[in-house]
């Protein structure tokens, strides 16, 4: 990618003269007119190295033509390049045959072959025979590097991409290559595996067969896959993927590159989480509790199970339900929801969020910035959870953002996160006054200030800790809109479509098409039978109310607030106070076996669709794979829902729900079917336009920690104990079990021996942890993941408080 | 001791010519290595010369002089020194003491015989071009060296040579001693950056071409060879005109050539560029005095492993870049490696090529690849297994590395024309073409010896089939 | 003469060779390259030649062929290398017997027998899994219950029945160029098959097209 501004020059390839951007290096300017270098080491999102020289290409500027590798090579003016010169034809064959002398020609049980840029390249550019008749290079076949992928050193061709791609992009240099000349080799270092979270997209940039993906390892060969291009929603990033199926079953999914959102890159956990789709766990019919035995779930038909839940919020008292969860959805089957829950049933009770997140007023308030903004911003301010954890793209692109110089990035965190290591400054503060720092570090005249103050500024936000409520989060945004007003915030929300179901109206106070319920449009009182006029509660709301007796029918659309739910006492206080529970999901989770009823939806790959990113883009989603059995689209059981309480969602596919929402929702006027189905809009589209006027309520103080007890941090893990990860098979062993670590002079201060159990006691619960320590905690703090294997951290936390307060003591 | 009653530390013989010293000068002494000989013998005069004038006027100084670089390459060192991008700051300079071409051992002398005459110049460097830091490379496996050099430059602090504010002045320089860890291709200096820098010694993508604008660390970064700094405290103090006096034109002053092989005095000698020949360095009494049991010469290595080989038709050759590059071959890094008529050349280009195909780092794949294979080859054809097609393949191995005429020099008896220096090549560095060069030359000059040891067997070009398992 | 022109042809017929047999009692010889059911083959140290890698069925025109490859356990491993055909199948209601599979093969794991007699009472059976096309530890098909066979009709069946050669290089073709198998060995050329000892004159076998 040319740094420089566009500066054009002119080039002549193949004696086609064409015009290229000066800096362009020549393999690029080839590219983009169509003519085809081939290439293995060279790939556009990293650096050039040079190593494979298969790109070498006549290039003559001036002083006669000279065999030149094109990737290493910028453009000048009036530059002559021949790539299909003798010369260069015989330096192909030559470079080809070299790499092919040491090459197993394994093929037949390669996962690559079929789709080997080795195999191409010689079909298309080889020498068609080999004078090798000496014994090849041998090693070990593959051995596992990680968990994930193996590496198969015969096949390596040492293009160095897999390496540079740890070192360079995902910033974790685990694998290098060891010996020299004829034995040069990748590896890992002794005893330490290449345990990145990114280590999926080695495989899939490989350019031989060398590094293979054990999900994917023998399952399928090229020729039979299926593929269709998708929008992955394990986080809100949004990346777009290939999604990849054999025979009715996802097999693989790739990274597709696009400019504004990932970059081809993917995250290990987004690459290999199709697993879950088809693990045998899947509810596959509709479950009812069974009359004769209370504590049992029974399988029963749609229409019973329909008819149960209709009757149910028949019988609820009006406006005595309530809607949790959606984040899972489409942006067609959130609509769909909404819809029920506001024109059927008549209550603004829905909340797409469990209580993990930011309120749904303030997430469409905060003036919206995007990943591309956010990684050519002056000044990034990251006041959220660990973006490597939970948003590992976004984390990806502004890690490589911020090492190539274009951005600096300014983390207030309560402990060392991911970010930590490219940021400018990292600023650790208690959790919970995080506002506060930011406003003593914005109004004093440290240069850091002057610095931030001077040019743009995009904040990425969110709750820093799943043990604060959304308050202290709230309060920065409240000094950043007053302090630098010109800022743009991007919201880290992390469930899939949080944005997109928020977008649908699924948030308390909120309408779909980011309309304020005080203030509804012209369109949506037409095609509405009634639309809401009393704000509902949230999720935390709900479930009080539940727990209080105060709400009849909870509907979990997707959601496992027993797990999910920052407080899980509160959770599970208000799904045993609800009279009557219907829960629409894709497993049997925690939740879903407290309910009355439960309805198996389709998942990820079985339904089409919309999905909106972080950034409020909506991109397409694609179905390739059927459902297994009897399980239904949300949007279905919701028309269902509708008829039978005497309503008329008025749709009979996704098509036509969406040219609903694009009537109905004014930031998605004009945003036809074919608009998204254009080839053009692969990349999505971005939705800024919002109705939502940001209100910011004051909040008290955050109180002092006491001297005895530890402020609890709980953030999420990439891989923890969540339905999804424990239901892939490659996954689920890789999440760490959840352990206690504070600072070793607390533990010290606590005369607690490091590893050793320790009892946990909060005011909502006791618990068993092991107790680590680790340097890297700050003092005063303790540190457990929010949903790892055994224990959870919302067995502790009181939602009710800004902040959790624990103490440990030996056991 | 010789006859000329020089010590002996390393290799035999390895001064006995009478030609202007500049570089060798101490030799002869038991102590040169020590702070009190230097001085003694006119030692940090030059620094002092140096520090009396500006640094532009040193610069100049050493332009005028036209001292080329003595890493191989013969590049002018004032004019590579002008290649700092003004204003970019800090910059380095880096001595490349990884000297490992096969048969050049020169500079191992130079910094192990008189280490404070190459600090001197390192000094000098650092004063002209305004550097403050400075690098001494040293080959891992050269021991004496480095303890020599550690010692000197422990005395040189101490004496006030190297620090803060160098006697008196406002110049300050501090020069970090580091030991290679033994890679032949760390002698490249942008490889040699790279494992500076602590990192795997792999040659860096070029452009840029000179490690002057971007070098280590990403700051502009001058990088010189052992005997070019060694000769600055002479430039200095005798002035560039003395410097220019000596030799021709085109290569003022002296360089050091090491001698190898089967001359009856092998070693180390200070020769006049551009008007010694090589029959005055084989052949002269001063020098190595002829082949050994007074056989005739078959070949020789005019600049190192790397070079194409000469024979006997090219010993009236000077030693001047400019004469030697058109007949064929290079003066590199001054390495004469000898081989009289006795010599078997197949298994001589092979144990070159060997070394080669060992050292490539494994950056380029035809370096990698193809080096080990054209190993692989001459190992048959030496072994007498190989075919008359084998010797046809390594030519066509070796074009894929070096596509076009390889450089070699002419001969009579067979009536070659040369083909003059340098190669094309399809690499990044020249590792790869040295794998190359001398099979190419010994397959070039004595096809007929390699015929020999093919003969008889049939050429084959499949693998064969075994019937009846 | 009308008529007796008929029985002019049948009596002269009477005494000339009888070119029908009374099939099924008497089969004839079946031609060298003939395309009957087909069989998975094993080395001869018993492990199968199969490695999963659906060349088979990526070629078949009929799609009548289901493989599955998986990691070879590495205790017992199936066949040699890391991957082995886990699910084998052939759908004899689609298969047209072509004869391109044994082509692809890169192993000769498939090939095809001359047992051509079989017929099913129902679907399923006519989908052959791999428990039955494997041969067994003579190196012989296994016969199913519903085909019919005669005594040596399971002979030849192994990676000689193919038409070209192992390196896909027409001047190599019949050649051996592979290992012996389970049953058979590395055998004696057969008819058609006639290997010349002298050099293949033709290596690159690039003269074929012009």
């Amino acid at each position: 990618m040319p740094d420089s501004q566009p500066n054009a020059v002119s080039v002549t390839i193949n004696g086609t003269q064409i015009e290229a951007e000066a800096g362009e290096l020549v393999i690029a300017a080839a590219d983009r007119n169509g003519v085809h270098i081939p290439r293995f080491c060279y790939h556009e999102r990293m650096s050039s190295v040079g190593m494979c020289r298969m790109c070498l290409v006549e290039v003559d500027t001036g002083r006669g033509p000279m065999l030149q590798p094109s990737c290493m090579i910028s453009v000048t003016d009036g530059m002559i390049v021949d790539t299909e010169s003798d010369q260069t034809k015989r330096a192909q064959e030559g470079i080809l045959e070299f790499l092919l002398i040491n090459h197993p020609l394994d093929c037949p049980v390669c996962d690559k072959g079929g789709e080997c840029p080795l195999q191409d390249q010689t079909v298309a550019y080889g020498p068609g025979e080999s004078r090798f008749i000496e014994e090849k290079r041998h090693y070990e076949k593959p051995i596992p590097i990680s968990d994930l992928v193996h590496l198969d050193r015969e096949r390596c061709i040492l293009c160095d991409r897999c390496t540079r791609f740890a070192d360079e992009v995902a910033g974790d240099p685990l694998i290098q290559f060891t010996e020299r000349g004829n034995e040069t080799q990748v590896l890992t270092f002794p005893n330490e595996p290449f345990s990145s979270y990114f280590s999926g997209n080695t495989v899939q940039i490989c350019p031989v067969g060398a590094l293979t993906a054990a999900p994917y390892r023998f399952k399928a060969r090229p020729w039979d896959l299926e593929q269709v291009e998708s929008t992955c929603t394990t986080c809100s990033v949004g990346c777009r993927v290939a999604v990849q199926s054999s025979r009715n079953e996802l097999v693989r999914y790739l990274g597709v590159d696009i400019d504004p959102v990932n970059h081809g890159w993917l995250c290990d956990k987004g690459r290999f989480d199709f697993e879950a789709i088809k693990s045998p766990n899947r509810l596959e019919t509709p479950l009812i509790r069974d009359p004769n035995d209370k504590d049992q779930l029974i399988e029963t038909t749609w229409g019973a199970a329909l008819a149960a839940s209709a009757d149910a919020i028949k019988e609820a008292r009006s406006g005595k339900i309530g809607v949790i969860g959606g984040s899972r959805l489409t942006n067609e089957d959130a609509y769909a929801w909404a819809k029920l829950a506001g024109s059927v049933i008549g209550t603004n009770n829905v909340d797409a969020q469990l209580g993990d997140g930011l309120p749904g007023k303030v997430v469409l308030g905060l003036p919206g910035a995007t990943i591309d903004e956010a990684c050519s911003a002056d000044t990034v301010l990251v006041i959220g959870p660990d973006l490597k954890e939970e948003l590992p793209i976004l984390h990806l692109r502004l890690r490589g953002a911020a090492k190539k110089k274009k951005v600096k990035v300014v983390e207030i965190t309560p402990l060392q996160t991911g970010v930590s290591s490219y940021a400018h400054r990292s600023i650790v503060c208690r959790s919970g006054e995080a506002a506060k720092t930011l406003k003593s570090l914005l109004t004093s005249d440290d240069e850091l200030s002057q610095e931030i103050r001077s040019g743009s500024v995009v904040v990425i936000l969110g709750r820093s800790s799943l043990a604060e409520s959304a308050l202290p989060a709230i309060e920065v945004a409240s000094v950043i809109t007053e302090e630098l007003p010109k800022a743009k915030f991007l919201v880290a929300l992390r469930r899939g479509n949080v944005r997109g179901a928020i977008d649908m109206g699924l948030s308390p106070g909120l309408l779909p098409g980011r309309v304020p319920l005080e203030n509804p449009n012209d369109e949506i009182k037409k095609i509405w039978a009634k639309v809401p006029t009393v704000e509902g509660l949230d999720t935390a709301g709900m479930l009080r109310a539940a727990a209080d007796g105060q709400l009849d029918v909870l509907i979990l659309v997707g959601a496992d607030p027993l797990v999910d739910f920052p407080d899980q006492d509160l959770a599970n206080r208000g799904l045993r106070g609800a009279k009557f529970v219907v829960a629409i999901d894709n497993f049997p989770t925690l939740s879903v076996a407290n309910a009355d009823v439960v309805l198996p939806a389709t998942a990820y790959g079985e339904k089409g669709g919309t999905t909106t990113n972080i950034e409020g883009r909506v991109s397409r989603l694609a179905q390739l794979v059927t459902s297994p059995s009897a399980a239904r689209d949300d949007w279905m059981i919701a028309s269902e829902l509708a008829w039978r309480l005497g309503g008329d969602l008025k749709f009979s596919s996704m098509e036509e729900i969406w040219s609903e929402i694009e009537q109905v929702a004014p930031s998605h006027n004009g945003i036809t079917l074919e608009k998204i189905w254009a080839d053009e809009t692969r990349d999505g589209i971005l939705i800024t336009e919002t109705s939502i006027q940001l209100a910011i309520e004051p909040s008290g103080e955050t109180p002092v920690v006491d001297g005895y007890g530890l402020r609890l941090i709980s953030g999420r893990k990439l891989y923890d104990a969540g339905t999804q990860t424990s239901n892939c098979a490659s996954l689920s062993a890789l999440a760490q079990d959840a352990e206690l670590r504070v600072n070793p002079t607390e533990l010290e201060r606590l005369g607690i021996q490091d590893g050793s159990e320790v009892t946990i006691i909060s005011t909502k619960a006791t618990g068993v942890a092991i107790a680590i320590a680790d340097e890297s905690i700050p003092r005063g703090t303790a540190v457990l993941p929010f949903n790892n294997p055994g224990i959870r951290a919302n067995l502790f936390i009181n939602s009710e408080l800004p902040v959790t307060d624990i103490r440990i003591e030996t056991r | 001791m010789t006859e000329l009653g020089i010590p002996i530390p390393h290799a035999p013989g390895f001064i006995a010519n009478k030609t202007p010293r500049i570089v060798t000068s101490r030799f002869d002494y038991e102590d040169s290595f020590t702070i009190e000989r230097y001085e003694e013998t006119g030692g940090y005069q030059g620094l002092r010369t140096a520090l009396s004038k500006t640094p532009e006027a040193v610069h100049g100084e050493v332009r005028d002089a036209s001292l080329l670089g003595r890493g191989g390459a013969g590049f002018p060192a004032g004019v590579k020194w002008g290649f700092c991008p003004p204003g970019v700051w800090p910059r380095y300079l880096v001595v490349n003491g990884d000297e490992s071409e096969p048969g050049t051992y020169k500079d191992r002398l130079l910094m192990e015989l008189d280490p404070h005459q190459l600090i001197e110049g390192c000094l000098i460097a650092c004063y002209a071009i305004g550097l403050s830091q400075c690098f001494l490379y040293v080959r891992g496996e050269m021991a004496v060296a480095q303890e020599r050099i550690a010692q000197a430059l422990n005395e040189a602090y101490a004496a006030g040579y190297i620090g803060k504010n160098i006697l008196g002045t406002e110049l300050s320089v501090d020069i970090v001693l580091h030991w290679g860890a033994g890679a032949y291709v760390v002698g490249e200096e942008t490889a040699l950056i790279e494992s500076l820098e602590g990192n795997r010694g792999m040659p860096r993508l070029k452009p840029p071409y000179f490690p002057a604008s971007i070098g280590l660390y990403g700051q502009p970064t001058i990088v010189n060879n052992v005997e070019t700094l060694s000769n600055l405290p002479w430039i200095l103090s005798n002035g560039s005109e003395a410097f220019k006096a000596i030799g021709t034109e085109t290569s003022p002053g002296t360089r050091m050539v090491a001698v190898s092989g089967h001359v009856k005095r092998p070693g180390v000698y200070e020769i006049v560029n551009g008007t010694t020949t090589f029959r005055d360095l084989i052949y002269g009494e001063t020098m190595c005095g002829g082949i050994r049991n007074d056989a005739a010469l078959k070949a020789f290595v005019p600049g190192g492993g790397s070079a194409p080989w000469f024979t006997a038709d090219q010993l009236d050759l000077p030693f001047e870049a400019s004469q030697v590059g058109p007949e064929g071959s290079m003066l590199g890094s001054g390495a004469i490696m000898v081989m009289d008529e006795t010599t078997d050349i197949p298994a001589a280009a092979l144990t070159l090529t060997k070394f080669y195909a060992h050292e490539s780092c494994g950056k380029c794949v035809p370096c990698r690849e193809g080096g080990t294979w054209l190993e692989q080859i001459m190992r048959r054809v030496v072994n007498g297994s190989g075919t008359k097609r084998d010797l046809d393949l390594l030519i066509e191995v070796g074009e894929t590395i070096c596509p076009g005429d390889f450089p070699h020099a002419s001969n009579k008896e067979k009536g070659l024309s040369a083909v003059p220096f340098p190669y094309k090549m399809t690499t990044i560095c020249f590792v790869g073409p040295s794998a190359f060069a001398p099979v190419h030359s010994a397959l070039t000059l004595f096809r007929e010896e390699f015929e020999a040891k093919v003969a008889g067997n049939s050429d084959r070009n499949y693998v064969e089939v075994t019937i009846n398992a | 003469m009308g008529y007796l022109d008929g029985f002019k042809i049948t009596f002269g017929k009477l005494f000339e060779e009888r070119v029908t047999t009374e099939y099924p009692k008497e089969k004839r010889e079946k031609p060298d390259r003939f395309h009957g059911r087909h069989v998975l083959n094993r080395y001869e140290d018993g492990m199968e030649k199969c490695i999963g890698c659906e060349l088979c069925a990526g070629v078949c025109p009929a799609k009548c062929i289901y493989v599955r490859g998986a990691d070879n356990p590495e205790e017992a491993p199936v066949s040699p290398g890391e991957r082995y055909g886990f699910v084998y199948e052939i759908n004899y209601l689609r298969c047209i017997h072509c004869d391109l599979c044994v082509e692809a093969c890169p192993t000769e794991a498939i090939t095809e027998s001359k047992l051509f007699e079989f017929s099913f009472d129902n679907r399923s059976d006519a989908i052959y899994t791999k428990d039955e096309l494997v041969v067994d530890d003579q190196g012989l098909p296994q016969k199913q219950p519903w085909e019919l066979w005669h005594v040596g009709d399971d002979l030849k069946t192994s990676g000689w029945m193919r038409a070209t050669a192992s390196s896909g290089n027409p001047a190599y073709e019949n050649r051996v160029g592979w290992s012996g198998e389970l049953g058979y060995g590395v055998r004696e050329p057969e008819r058609g098959q006639q290997f010349d000892e002298s050099e293949p004159q033709n290596l690159d076998g690039k003269d074929d097209q012009d």
